[in-house]
């Protein structure tokens, strides 16, 4: 019989191969997510063209929305094989990068401005949205555990906070994927429910895009949303999310002091080591860039290029989105934590809707 | 990079995609990469 110093390979010799095999397992997926992304950017383009050519009125539809129905279409009929899930799986590397780019849109002052606004507009909501999610899972008698990683899903960043604060609070798998599959669900009907409120509700697109980060849970999520209603609504929505972010590791905290106190869950020991371990890091490279811009560091053609690397990024990020969501999967977790991350989705729309109303009356978005 | 491959070599996702947008924005500081379209 083999033994475990004979078998195993040399060290350093192995790991090149495992990287380069384990990249080679992207290729496939990421050629779906270009493959996806830019059949949604063609239809965008055509429907222009032919309308345009035509002297057809006809609304612009976002290549946005073409790519999450397509990848949408593709994982509800036929499925995604095994091969391009590894690739698939990247979508969200792409988010964050195309995130960190896209700061080269914003000068510091405006971050400053509109970031200042949305961490105000993001606390009161916090507090709300939290108390109230929690009298709900109570009523609807869910596991405290499994109650406060709605809470968390739905009030800070969806399944990254979900992540997060599992370990922390020592919840259980189960629980973890039925809050995941029901922050999944409902983000993406909101995907489709926001813009059309939106445009009845004749919003601006600084209005719509805070509306849109301080209500949507995923962070691919809330930059779709943004993204369908305009330009202009994507970039502040990314902002106002971004901002939401950042508060992941004070909130995750707070309900690991509390379980741990309870005796349900590990005391945390360096809290300093806590927030940074669990402080969203991409939010410091978008930060950087933007004061990169804000010095001069870059010329406007390049400015121009750094927007458009970050709208390619998006592009795999929105075919990521409609890929990964598959409607049967979702149905399989059970109803309850369903409604209930979907009352609280609701009260939180409403609630962050009446802050931005407020905050564009007396703020001055 | 999936999050779990990530995950095992000790350093987050976050910071892989912050490296590889830092660097493309120094390839387009240096005119390494040409003008991006869209």
């Amino acid at each position: 019989m083999a033994t475990a110093a004979n078998t195993a390979p040399p060290i350093g010799l192995d790991e090149p191969l495992r990287l380069g095999r384990s990249v080679l397992a992207l290729i496939p997926g990421l050629l779906l997510l270009a493959a996806v992304g830019y059949a949604g950017k063609f239809i965008e383009q055509s429907i222009a063209v032919y309308t345009r050519s035509h002297h057809i009125t006809f609304p612009n539809i976002e290549y946005v929305l073409w790519a999450i129905v397509i990848g949408l279409v593709i994982s509800n009929t036929v499925g995604v094989p095994r091969v391009f899930q590894a690739g698939v799986a990247t979508y969200e590397f792409w988010l964050k990068a195309g995130i960190v780019l896209l700061g080269s849109r914003f000068l510091l002052g405006d971050i400053l401005h509109l970031g200042g606004i949305s961490l105000l507009l993001v606390a009161v909501a916090l507090a709300l949205s939290l108390t109230f999610m929690h009298i709900l899972g109570r009523s609807f008698k869910l596991k405290p555990k499994l109650t406060s990683l709605l809470a968390v899903g739905s009030s800070i960043c969806g399944v990254s906070a979900i992540i997060a604060a599992k370990p922390a609070i020592d919840a259980d798998d189960e629980d973890a994927s039925y809050a995941i599959a029901a922050i999944l669900a409902l983000g993406a009907i909101s995907l489709f429910t926001f813009p059309l409120i939106g445009h009845s509700l004749h919003l601006s697109d600084k209005a719509y895009g805070l509306w849109a980060g301080l209500a949507v849970d995923n962070t691919a999520e809330a930059t779709a949303a943004g993204a369908l209603y305009s330009d202009a609504a994507g970039k502040v929505a990314v902002l106002a999310k971004t901002t939401r972010n950042a508060l992941i590791g004070f909130i995750v905290l707070g309900y690991a002091i509390y379980w741990a106190s309870r005796g349900q869950a590990q005391a945390v020991g360096n809290k300093a080591k806590f927030l940074w371990g669990k402080f969203p890091k991409f939010v410091l490279g978008f930060l950087l860039i933007s004061l990169l811009a804000t010095l001069g560091y870059f010329t406007k053609t390049q400015l121009t290029s750094l927007a458009n690397l970050s709208r390619w990024a998006f592009l795999l990020t929105f075919a990521g989105v409609g890929l990964r969501t598959s409607f049967r999967e979702l149905g399989k977790q059970g109803w309850r934590p369903f409604a209930v991350g979907a009352i609280g989705e609701i009260f939180i729309a409403i609630l962050t809707l009446g802050l931005v109303y407020g905050a564009d009356s007396f703020l001055h978005l | 990079m999936p999050e779990s491959a990530a995950k095992r070599r000790g350093v987050s996702l976050d910071v892989y995609a912050v490296a590889l947008a830092l660097v493309l924005a120094l390839l387009v500081r240096l005119n390494v990469i040409p003008s991006v379209r869209w």
